[in-house]
C-alpha cells in the first residue's frame, strides 16, 4: 500500500465490533472485563472452554465415510503431491483480510445540524472531563499543601518529653522500606467495583 | 411520512410539528410521574431554564440566517475528509479525530476503566503520600548536576561548540523527581511484542503471532524486522520476524487490569515480576512463555482457533510516567503485581 492514512484505529474498531470468530472476545476490550472475569471461571456444567466448538459433531460424520471407504463426492480431490492447508490458518487469514485497508468503510456523513448537535455535545464532554480533571488536581494540590503545612509544624516543634526540636519531623520523614519489594502491602490491591464483595480479604486461604 | 405525502400541497408545506402536534388540554398533559414527588430525583443539567418574554423575543434564527452575508451550502452537501493525509503543508487537511466526519473516528469511551477509577479515587493520593519529602521553605534549589562534558580550550575551535554526551552511552539516564501532587507517576502505554524466529522458515509462525497480539490487544499490530545477523540462529537483518503492538490509556489499564486479576494468579509457582527489571526510566517490562500467554481470557475462549504448538509468548512493556525504576514499581505494587528479588 503506498498510501498512509492518519489512522486506522477508528476503522479498525469499526471492523473489530462485527461479530466474528476471532473477534468475538476482543471486539471492545475496554468494556469486557467483568464478562471476562465471569467467563474464566468454569462452572461443572460448563463445556470444556478448549475444545473446538464443534469437535464431536464433525468427527462423527467425518469417520463415518470413511469407513466404508467411499471418498465424499463434494469434496474437491486432492492430488497427491498438494500440501493441505491448515483450516484454522485459512480462518486467521480471512480475519486478517477483513482488517486490510483495502476494506475501510467509508466516513460517517451527517447533516449540518446533526453534525453540529454532535459538536455541542463533544464540547460539553470535553468541559466535563475538564472539570472533573482540574476537581481532581485541585483535591490533591490542598492535600500536598496540608502535608506540607503539617510537617513545617512537626520541624519545629519539640518533644516529645525530652526530645529535642525536629525529632518527630526526622522520624515522620524516615523512607525506610518505602521503595522496597513489600512498600505496599499486597492486600491494598483490589480493584474498585460497583458490586464489592462482602468478605474484602479472606486471610485464612491456603494453597 | 407516507401519509404526509398524501395530503394537499398546501398542508405538505406546514412543519411536520403542527401537523402531528395534537390538541391536549393542560391537564391531560401532565402524565402520573409529574405528580408524583420529584424531591428524590437529582438535579440534571439538561433541565433548562424556561426562556424569559425578553429572551423569546431575542431569539430569532431566521434574523439571524437572514442578515447572513454568505450563503451557506445547501443542507445536502457534506463535506468528505481526504482519502490521504497529504503533509502538514498540503491545503486539504483531515479534520481532528474527535470530529464523526473523520476517517479515524473512534467513538467512546464508554466505560470507565476500574484500575483506573481505583487510581484516580484512592491510589494517586496515597502514593503521593507515601513519596512524599518535606523541602523545608528556604531551601536553595537543588541544582542538577552538569552531565555534559564541555571542551577544554586547548583549540580556538572550541569555542561555542556544543557540548559532549557521557562517557561510555550516547543516552542521558532520566534523573529521579520527587513526587509532588502534579507529578504522581501513572500508566500511559503497554506495549506488547513477540519474536518468533521459527517465521524465518514457516511464516504461519508470524501469522498465529499477528492473530494472538491482536487478541490480547484489540489492535492490529506492526510486523517487526531482525535487527542482527547471527549465522547460528538462522537469522539476518530485516527477516519479518517479531510482531508488536501498543495500547494507550483506557485499553493500557484494561490489560493491566486483566493481567493482574486474570492471569498472575493462574500461572503456577509464579514469583512474580523480577525486581531489577527497568530500563532507569520508569518502564517496566516482563515476559509471558506460550503456556502463561494461554492464560488471558482472550486466547482461551477461542484457543481451538490457533494450533497448539505455534502459540508465541511475549513480552510486555509498561510504561509509566515514573521517573526512575522504584517509584515505577511502587505504581505496579498498589496494582496488585507482586515483585522478587533483589530490589
Amino acid at each position: 500500500m503506498s498510501f498512509t492514512l492518519p489512522s486506522l484505529r477508528g476503522l479498525a474498531s469499526r471492523f473489530l465490533t462485527r461479530p466474528t470468530t476471532l473477534t468475538t472476545t476482543l471486539s471492545n476490550p475496554s468494556t469486557t472485563t467483568q464478562c471476562l472475569a465471569a467467563s474464566a471461571r468454569a462452572l461443572s456444567t460448563t463445556p470444556s472452554l478448549l475444545a473446538p466448538p464443534g469437535a464431536k459433531s464433525q468427527k462423527g460424520p467425518s469417520k463415518g465415510p470413511s469407513k466404508g471407504g467411499k471418498p465424499q463426492q463434494g469434496k474437491k480431490k486432492i492430488k497427491r503431491g498438494e500440501e493441505v492447508r491448515d483450516p484454522k490458518m485459512i480462518n486467521m487469514l480471512s480475519h486478517f483480510a477483513v482488517l486490510s485497508p483495502n476494506r475501510i468503510p467509508p466516513p460517517l456523513r451527517m447533516g449540518r445540524n446533526r453534525h453540529l448537535r454532535h459538536w455541542t455535545i463533544h464540547r460539553a464532554w470535553l468541559l466535563f472531563r475538564r472539570r472533573e480533571r482540574e476537581a481532581r488536581e485541585r483535591n490533591l494540590m490542598r492535600q500536598h499543601q496540608s502535608m506540607r503545612s503539617a510537617c513545617e509544624e512537626l520541624r519545629l516543634t519539640a518533644g516529645p518529653g525530652t526530645r529535642d526540636e525536629g525529632y518527630l519531623y526526622r522520624a515522620a520523614m524516615e523512607k525506610k522500606g518505602v521503595y522496597g519489594l513489600h512498600g505496599v502491602p499486597i492486600e491494598y490491591a483490589r480493584a474498585q467495583t460497583e458490586t464489592p464483595a462482602k468478605v474484602a480479604w479472606n486471610h485464612d486461604w491456603k494453597r | 411520512m407516507a401519509s404526509l405525502r398524501g395530503l394537499s400541497r398546501p398542508a405538505r408545506s406546514l412543519p411536520l410539528s403542527q401537523l402531528s402536534r395534537q390538541t391536549y388540554t393542560a391537564g391531560s398533559i401532565r402524565c402520573a410521574s409529574s405528580q408524583a414527588d420529584l424531591s428524590d430525583l437529582e438535579d440534571s443539567t439538561l433541565t433548562a431554564p424556561q426562556l424569559g418574554p425578553d429572551e423569546k423575543k431575542e431569539f430569532r434564527p431566521w434574523k439571524r440566517a437572514a442578515d447572513r452575508k454568505v450563503r451557506l451550502p445547501s443542507g445536502r452537501y457534506q463535506f468528505h475528509p481526504p482519502k490521504y493525509n497529504r503533509g502538514p503543508l498540503h491545503p486539504v487537511q483531515s479534520p481532528p479525530a474527535s470530529d464523526p466526519i473523520a476517517r479515524d473516528f473512534v467513538p467512546g469511551p464508554f466505560n470507565m476503566p476500574r484500575l483506573k477509577q481505583t487510581y484516580q479515587s484512592t491510589i494517586a493520593s496515597d502514593l503521593m503520600t507515601l513519596a512524599y519529602t518535606h523541602v523545608p521553605p528556604g531551601t536553595p534549589q537543588k541544582e542538577s548536576p552538569a552531565r555534559l562534558r564541555g571542551w577544554d580550550g586547548s583549540s580556538p575551535y572550541h569555542k561555542n561548540r556544543a557540548l559532549r554526551g557521557p562517557r561510555g552511552s550516547a543516552v542521558l539516564p532520566l534523573i529521579e523527581r520527587d513526587v509532588t501532587f502534579n507529578n504522581i507517576p501513572e500508566i500511559t502505554e503497554v506495549t506488547i511484542s513477540t519474536y518468533v524466529p521459527a517465521a524465518i522458515k514457516d511464516p504461519d509462525h508470524l501469522l498465529v503471532a499477528r492473530s494472538v497480539v491482536l487478541s490480547l490487544t484489540g489492535t492490529t499490530p506492526d510486523i517487526t524486522k531482525t535487527k542482527s545477523n547471527v549465522a547460528q540462529w538462522g537469522i539476518k537483518i530485516g527477516d519479518r520476524a517479531g510482531v508488536k503492538s501498543t495500547v494507550y490509556g483506557n485499553a493500557a489499564y484494561e490489560f493491566l487490569d486483566r493481567c493482574v486479576h486474570l492471569v498472575f494468579p493462574r500461572i503456577k509457582d509464579w514469583r512474580g515480576i523480577r525486581a531489577t527489571t527497568g530500563d532507569r526510566a520508569g518502564n517496566l517490562a516482563f515476559g509471558l512463555s506460550p503456556d502463561e500467554v494461554k492464560l488471558f481470557p482472550e486466547v482461551e475462549a477461542n484457543y481451538w482457533m490457533y494450533p497448539a504448538k505455534m502459540l508465541p509468548g511475549c513480552k510486555v512493556f509498561i510504561k509509566t510516567s515514573a521517573t526512575s525504576d522504584r517509584q515505577a514499581r511502587l505504581l505496579l505494587q498498589s496494582f496488585g503485581v507482586p515483585f522478587y528479588g533483589d530490589v
